[in-house]
Parts: structure tokens; C-alpha cells; sequence
């Protein structure tokens, strides 16, 4: 695997014109959003300010930014029948990747620490079950497939190591459109894969909740940190965030009880700072923002209307919102750095 | 400001260009000081006296005046959870009875005003002063000192949401769109806001509300309504469509399909002769109750298709889509 990765990589080497991200502009993190009724992908400089805007086909929902080349490459909504690779430099579509018969991309992906590989998050269309899709990066072509470990995986993360962390979020979805099959028998999971795939480790949540879909994930010390969206019963008061370092079983991080309602039982994106003390996760349906520290012990609520996108950028952190807004976010609150015309979508994805 | 406040008394004298200046004069804080000023009277009257029955007059008019805001779930009532203390609920797995029965047969102390405020929100607020003024089977201990200790918590908290709506939010809301208004970046931002209060207020009510106690037709679960004890479920459901009613007035002068669509699930609500909603555990009765529930799933609809645009707002668009 190695060897036909080194040979991978260099032939990436050879064919593609490499620009680099400071060719770009050095942007901080990439954003999809939507401008009028345009779906477009925008590069944004550690103060929210757009460095570049390149058009999609439909909406965007996450995005992959290769370590080292001005390659991004936007996810569509579930269920995603395309990705496509950005030149960031000319707006130009690079590679339009297709899932294969009966496959659906997830939403998210994530690149190998050489950029070598790209990972994808995928379902088999018919009952979700839950695939990793791999790619060569020098021509974009599929060469292999990993189960996931569970139906309906979201995000991925790969760790330090290379070691791959899925968000197996439980949720059997209708083939043509998003229509939940299975709440009452969900079983969200985190799965550890090993860099080429196999099964390391595998937690579940309690019985009682099991309805809370395990979504998206931020990279936190020797583990990740994991956000959810409760399916269950809205009068009951679930934690939003968790914490797993494999090996060990996930640690629930439950706000005081009179915040138990504050995020209406749902984490639509999550980051850690990189000093690994902050931790914030957004919830667009209760426009608050709700922030912990490094251990998971709750800190702060913040009102910020339709908040949805987060990220980890230099030393801080950054949320935008559905009205345009980007901002500094931390123990003090949320501080206005930018606005624009595009109301951004569910994700802000840091680059590095 | 003196042409801000001008033009405010300009606005109020001509109902065509209603907007949030006048949400905000003539429903949120008469609200407020409403709810304030009514739940101070309860903590006075339990001071006094804690006999429960002699109580219920001044528990309801509190109860009612909660209904006047509780759609309100934004600033101030927000900020500590303070919304969720006053009104817990639901609680499927009964949690306030039971902190209720621990603080009730514990350490008195609990009950003083320093440390009251940190139990459980599900023991506090207008439904846990419920259960002690209108037993569902007699009480393990005196209620008096837990009686007292709620409505003076509840006085507390509903003086804090006024405080702060008077001293400091009322101007965060008319100064949106000012350079450091990290709250409102804009004007539509109110106004969305403010829209957003009203589509989930009438979701709660239709898919909480009605909802828990309808249960299926086939298994109809009148004791998961609100406030049956107090028999206030319908009553509940009715000053909620009322208070929404008149918000949407002070927001458009321009809403009349909105404001029909109210006018008939209100109508509904008043004629339903089913206080605590025990009937739908009968046919006839379940079905009254779903006709309610279908008109005010009608009202929501009118209200994205006709009040969005008027305010020229909608849900936000990660709030109607996340994944």
C-alpha cells in the first residue's frame, strides 16, 4: 500500500500544475453558501474576508481542502450524486467525481495527510449502509472501498496517525430524497479505521440514547471530539457533545439542566481551538451557539441567529451564519469580523 | 434619537407602518411588566397566606400572564435557561415530582432565596408551584415553605427578564444595524427574529400542545396534556393564539390572511369545552381536537407565505435545512 502510495503520489507530482493555497491568497477556510439564488464556494482569510467565490452546479454542503495544492473539493447535500475537485485558482472544475452505481455520497470527506488520497463518506443508496469511498488524487480516480461500520456516516476525520475516525450517524434514509426509514431502531456509532481501512475500534451510545444521531466531528487531543442530533423525544433534555478517545469508551458532556433545551436538541457543526480548551458546537434551529471547555464542561450560550458554520483558525475560532456573517468567537462572546452577500451554509471548513 | 423617538410616535399613530418599534412599545414589554407585576402579587399573596385554594386566583392570573410572552424565546428570557424554569414542560419522565418530594422532605435550607434559585428547573417555575396547589394525591410534607420559596423564584425571575428587557434589551433591539450591535447586524434581522418567535411558538402548540395529548386515534394520551391539574390545557393553547394574534398586529398592518387564519383557530380554542383535554379520549372529542390542530397547521403555512414576505423575512436558511 505504501509503495503504490508513494508511486500514486509521485505521479500526482508529474501530470498537475501545482498551485499552492498562497497562490490563492492563503485562505483560512472555504465556505459554501448561496448568493441570490446562486450556490457557490468561497475562500475566506482568517478575518472572513472573501478571497475567492467559485460557482456550484446545486448546494454545497461540506468541503475537503488538499494539504498542500489550491484543490477544494465541495460536497453536495445528501443525497450527494456529485464532488467536485475547484482549481482555486482559475474557479475551474478540476475533476467532477461520481459515486459508483448505488452509491451516494454523505457530505463530507477528507484528504491523507500527503494528499495522496481523498476520503469519502458514502452510503449505499439502498439502506445506507455506510462505505468509505477512496480516491487516487493524480487523476481523481476510484480505486478502493471500505465499510464505514454503520448506516448512514456523516463526517470523517482522519487523526494525526492517519487513522480515520467516521461519524456513523445511525439514520436509514429514502433512496430519491432525505426521508428518515428507521428512528425507532437507529444505532449511531464512532468507528476508528486503520489508514487503509480496517476496523479498529468501534463505540455505541447508551440504549436510552440511541436516538441521538452521532453528525460531525472536530479532531481533539488524542481523539475527537463529536457533536449529535437528538431524533428521540424533544421533551428530553440529551447532551449535544461527546468525547472519545478510542480505546476508551465516549464521554457524554451534558450542559447544567437549565441549558438542557438551549440548542432544541441539536449540534449542526463543531470545532476545537487549537489550544484544545475551547469547544464550540451551533445550533441554527435554536440560534444559539454553545460554548465548553477543553474537558467538555459547558462555559457559555450565545444568541446568534441561524449560526450554523464553525472552525478552529489560527489560534481562534469562527462562525458564520445564514445572514453573511463571519465571526470571531471565544469566551467573550461573538465579535462581528465580516459580512457578505452570500448567507453561508451549514459548514465552515479550516484549511491546514 | 429625538428624531428616532418622533418618528416612533409617528409610526404608533399610523398603524400602516407598523414594524418592531411597535412589537416591541406595545406586546413585548406591557408583557413583561405585565408577567412582573403579576407574579410579585403571587409571591405577596403566598407571603401572607400559602393556603393553596386561597392561591389559585393569583396563580392563574401569573399563569396567564406567561402566556402573553411565552412565545418570546429570545433576550433576556433566554440568557440562564429563565424561560425553561418558569415553565418546565413537558417532563415525560415526571423529574420535577420528584425533585419536588426531595426538597419537600429535605433540608429546609434549599428553600431560602440564596440557594433555591439552583435547584432543578424541572422543580421550579409555574408547574411545579401546579403541582403544589392542585395535588394529584396528597403531598408527603407542608407544601407552605415550597410554596413560598416557588412564587418568590418565580417573582425573582420574571423581575430579572423585565430588568433587562426595560434597562438593556428594548435598546439592542432599536439600535440593530449599529456599528457594534453584535446582536441585530440589521433591521430584517428583528424582524426575522421576531418571525421566527412566531412560526415556532404556533409549531409548539400544535406539535406539543396538542400533539402530546392526542397520542395516535387508536391511543388517545389526555394525561400527557399541559397543565391538567390546574385544568388550564385548552385555556393555555387559547392565550397562546391570542398573544401571537396581537404580535403579528403591532408587526404588519398587512397580514390579513394571517390574522383570518388566527381568527379561526382562536375560535376553535374557545368553543372547544374541554378544559384539560380529556376528551380526546373519546372519538368525538379527539376529533375537535385535531380540527384545532389542522387550523393551526393552516395558520403556520399562511404565516410563512403571507408574513415572511411581508416582513420580507423567512426561516433562516440553515435553521429550515441543516444536516
Amino acid at each position: 500500500m505504501a509503495t503504490r502510495r508513494a508511486f500514486l503520489a509521485g505521479l500526482a507530482a508529474a501530470s498537475l500544475p501545482r498551485v499552492s493555497w498562497a497562490e490563492v491568497g492563503s485562505p483560512a477556510c472555504l465556505a459554501a453558501g448561496k448568493r441570490g439564488e446562486e450556490f457557490v464556494l468561497h475562500g475566506l482569510s482568517d478575518q472572513g474576508e472573501s478571497l475567492f467565490e467559485i460557482g456550484l452546479p446545486a448546494r454545497g454542503h461540506a468541503a475537503a481542502a488538499h494539504p498542500a495544492q489550491a484543490l477544494a473539493v465541495a460536497f453536495a447535500r445528501r443525497p450527494g450524486t456529485f464532488a467536485l475537485v475547484l482549481d482555486c485558482l482559475t474557479g475551474s472544475v478540476r475533476y467532477r467525481l461520481t459515486p459508483p452505481e448505488g452509491r451516494q455520497f454523505n457530505g463530507h470527506g477528507a484528504f491523507s495527510a500527503d494528499g495522496a488520497l481523498l476520503m469519502t463518506s458514502e452510503v449505499v443508496a439502498e439502506g445506507s449502509a455506510g462505505r468509505i469511498g477512496v480516491w487516487e488524487t493524480a487523476g481523481f480516480t476510484r480505486i478502493d472501498e471500505w465499510e464505514s461500520g454503520g448506516i448512514g456516516p456523516h463526517d470523517i476525520r482522519r487523526l494525526a496517525d492517519g487513522r480515520l475516525v467516521v461519524a456513523n450517524g445511525g439514520i436509514q434514509t429514502d433512496p430519491g430524497d432525505r426521508t428518515k426509514l428507521n428512528i425507532d431502531t437507529m444505532r449511531p456509532n464512532l468507528t476508528l479505521l486503520s489508514p487503509d481501512g480496517a476496523l479498529l475500534d468501534q463505540v455505541e451510545l447508551a440504549a436510552e440514547l440511541q436516538q441521538n444521531s452521532i453528525r460531525h466531528l472536530a479532531l481533539h487531543g488524542d481523539g475527537v471530539a463529536f457533536a449529535m442530533q437528538w431524533e428521540g423525544d424533544a421533551a428530553e433534555p440529551v447532551p449535544q457533545l461527546g468525547l472519545w478517545v478510542p480505546g476508551s469508551a465516549p464521554q457524554l458532556c451534558p450542559p447544567p439542566d437549565a441549558q438542557g433545551f438551549a440548542m432544541k436538541g441539536y449540534a449542526g457543526s463543531i470545532a476545537v481551538n487549537r489550544a484544545g480548551d475551547l469547544i464550540v458546537l451551533t445550533s441554527a434551529p435554536a440560534g444559539v451557539v454553545m460554548l465548553f471547555d477543553g474537558a467538555g464542561k459547558w462555559l457559555f450560550t450565545h444568541p446568534r441567529a441561524d449560526v450554523s458554520g464553525a472552525a478552529a483558525v489560527g489560534d481562534g475560532l469562527r462562525l458564520t451564519d445564514g445572514q453573511g456573517g463571519v465571526w470571531a468567537y471565544g469566551r467573550g462572546g461573538l465579535a462581528s469580523l465580516a459580512r457578505n452577500a452570500t448567507a453561508w451554509d451549514n459548514h465552515l471548513i479550516a484549511l491546514g | 434619537m429625538l428624531l428616532r423617538a418622533t418618528l416612533l410616535s409617528f409610526c404608533l399613530a399610523t398603524p400602516a407602518l407598523a414594524d418592531f418599534e411597535q412589537t416591541l412599545s406595545d406586546h413585548i414589554l406591557p408583557g413583561y411588566a405585565t408577567f412582573a407585576a403579576s407574579t410579585q402579587a403571587l409571591a405577596d399573596a403566598a407571603a401572607k397566606d400559602c393556603k393553596a385554594d386561597d392561591l389559585k386566583p393569583a396563580f392563574n392570573a401569573a399563569y396567564d400572564a406567561w402566556l402573553g410572552v411565552q412565545h418570546l424565546r429570545f433576550g433576556p428570557a433566554e440568557a440562564d435557561g429563565l424561560s425553561v424554569a418558569i415553565g418546565f414542560w413537558p417532563d415525560p419522565k415526571g423529574s420535577g415530582a420528584k425533585a419536588q418530594r426531595a426538597l419537600l422532605l429535605g433540608d429546609p435550607a434549599q428553600l431560602s432565596p440564596e440557594h433555591f434559585p439552583d435547584q432543578s428547573v424541572a422543580a421550579r417555575g409555574l408547574t411545579g408551584l401546579e403541582r403544589l396547589l392542585y395535588p394529584a394525591e396528597p403531598l408527603p410534607a407542608d407544601p407552605c415553605a415550597l410554596i413560598q420559596a416557588t412564587t418568590l423564584d418565580l417573582a425573582r425571575m420574571a423581575k430579572i427578564i423585565n430588568d433587562n428587557w426595560v434597562n438593556t434589551y428594548s435598546k439592542t433591539m432599536l439600535t440593530a444595524g449599529d456599528l457594534g450591535n453584535t446582536t441585530f447586524q440589521t433591521r430584517p434581522e428583528v424582524r426575522q427574529t421576531l418571525f421566527t418567535q412566531v412560526v415556532a411558538a404556533l409549531e409548539f402548540d400544535k406539535d406539543t400542545r396538542l400533539a402530546r395529548p392526542l397520542g395516535t386515534f387508536d391511543q388517545p394520551r389526555p394525561e400527557r396534556a399541559e397543565a391538567v391539574a390546574s385544568g388550564r390545557s385548552q385555556r393555555n393553547v387559547l392565550l397562546s393564539l391570542q398573544a401571537l394574534r396581537a404580535m403579528v398586529v403591532t408587526l404588519t398592518p398587512d397580514a390579513p390572511l394571517t390574522l383570518a387564519g388566527f381568527d379561526r383557530a382562536i375560535k376553535l380554542a374557545e368553543s372547544l369545552d374541554d378544559p384539560s383535554f380529556v376528551g380526546v379520549a373519546t372519538p368525538q372529542g379527539h376529533l375537535k381536537v385535531e380540527i384545532l390542530q389542522q387550523a393551526i397547521s393552516a395558520v403556520t403555512d399562511t404565516v410563512v407565505s403571507e408574513l415572511g414576505p411581508e416582513l420580507d423575512v423567512g426561516v433562516g436558511f440553515n435553521a429550515a435545512d441543516g444536516d
